[in-house]
């Protein structure tokens, strides 16, 4: 398999990486939860047109982005609703609002549903983002691979004040027994929890781009950056994407 | 660790090389030119970065900013408040940094007075305790 071969980059990429990116596009080509193989790797093209979308440029420069009104330029295999949550989130998610989630909710979109495309978007966002970072071109998306969603909502998930329901430490039971690592459960790593296969996603990207959940309390903890130059890293793009969080 | 940085530069990128991180500046810009869109920008900054943190460094740097493109658009997109323990400890630095600004700011809710009265006592203990963290974690570290 040749994906995410990085034998012509300029510089050396250590193998975990690689290795984290083929298994995040195994399961981008899978059924997932509440979306096929083909509608997953249908967001994952549009979280590229996303980029192209005069849409949404024209949006990112208006007061508000509620005040423009039209279509976007999308690839055209997804319905409308999750071509904005798509669009929006890669555009502009420091502007989401929670009538803005709710106004989606109120079209045919599940919270399940949003939750899993938010899960296959930043995905791709991150690897897509590493991709440029070293001056390589996005990895061709994977081949969907046939099979129905499993359409299983956890049971622990739970209204916490977020607008998507979460599985809170003390309901990660039974199959979501090993969502979680003790003691390390940040309202971030729980966000997508309404969907447990992208939290367990989200850890094994993390692990790899960033730290894993046990070094994330080890201060010390760093590559050949060292810690305070990573979460300088981490800083800094919160604050140009202006996120509060 | 235990020394001191200045986290100005996470919300005013000129502000970094003031931080007293190793190669700031490099890495701010590179961060910004990945996120900012534009190209040839991002073909200096990345110049730049190798130049100051080796190939090694450079692959890592790309790696947490995809991480956190990522994370922000998690938080945002699911309106997750900020952790009690977070918000009660940073009230001060959100503040001073200018991120209570933000728009998801809402996401949070106001805390309540006696919520803020206890971070306000706790707020002067915490970097004690990380130091003692510390510390523990060096001496576990050279058994």
């Amino acid at each position: 398999m040749n994906e995410f071969s990085y034998a012509d980059a300029a510089v050396p990429v250590r193998g975990d990486l690689p290795a984290a990116y083929r298994r995040a596009w195994r399961r981008l080509a899978a059924p997932g939860t509440w979306w096929t193989g083909a509608e997953r790797v249908a967001i994952a093209a549009e979280v590229r047109q996303a980029a192209r979308c005069r849409l949404c440029q024209q949006r990112k420069l208006a007061l508000s982005p509620e005040l423009v009104d039209g279509s976007h330029e999308s690839v055209g295999k997804l319905p409308a609703a999750a071509v904005e949550v798509i669009h929006r989130v890669v555009s502009e998610p420091a502007r989401l609002t929670r009538s803005w989630f709710e106004k989606q909710l109120a079209t045919r979109l599940t919270d399940a549903q949003y939750v899993e495309i938010i899960g296959v978007v930043v995905s791709v966002m991150s690897i897509d983002t590493f991709q440029r970072g070293l001056g390589l071109p996005p990895e061709p998306l994977p081949e969907p691979l046939p099979g129905e969603p499993s359409r299983r909502r956890p049971a622990g998930a739970r209204a916490e004040g977020a607008w998507v329901p979460m599985i809170a430490e003390r309901r990660a039971t039974g199959e979501e027994s090993d969502l979680y690592v003790k003691g390390r459960i940040a309202n971030v790593l729980r966000a997508l929890s309404l969907v447990p296969e992208e939290v367990r996603g989200l850890r094994d990207l993390s692990a790899a781009q960033y730290l894993s959940p046990d070094q994330l309390v080890d201060l010390r903890a760093g590559r050949a950056l060292d810690r305070a130059q990573m979460e300088l890293l981490a800083g800094r793009v919160s604050a140009l994407n202006e996120c509060f969080y | 660790m235990g020394t001191s940085a200045d986290l100005h530069g996470v919300t005013d990128g000129k502000a970094a090389a003031g931080s007293g991180v190793t190669h700031a500046a490099a890495l701010v810009s590179f961060a910004e030119a990945v996120v900012g869109g534009d190209d040839e920008t991002l073909k200096q900054a990345r110049a730049e970065l190798l130049g100051r943190v080796g190939p090694e460094g450079l692959v890592d740097a790309a790696a947490v900013v995809g991480n956190f493109q990522r994370m922000v658009r998690i938080a945002d997109g699911t309106g997750i408040p900020l952790d009690v323990s977070l918000e009660m400890m940073t009230t001060e630095l959100r503040h001073e940094l200018g991120i209570d600004r933000f728009g998801s700011a809402v996401n949070t809710p106001i805390p309540s007075r006696f919520r803020r009265t206890l971070g306000r006592w706790l707020r002067p203990l915490a970097m004690p305790a990380m130091k003692r963290v510390l510390a523990l974690q060096a001496r576990w570290a050279r058994r």
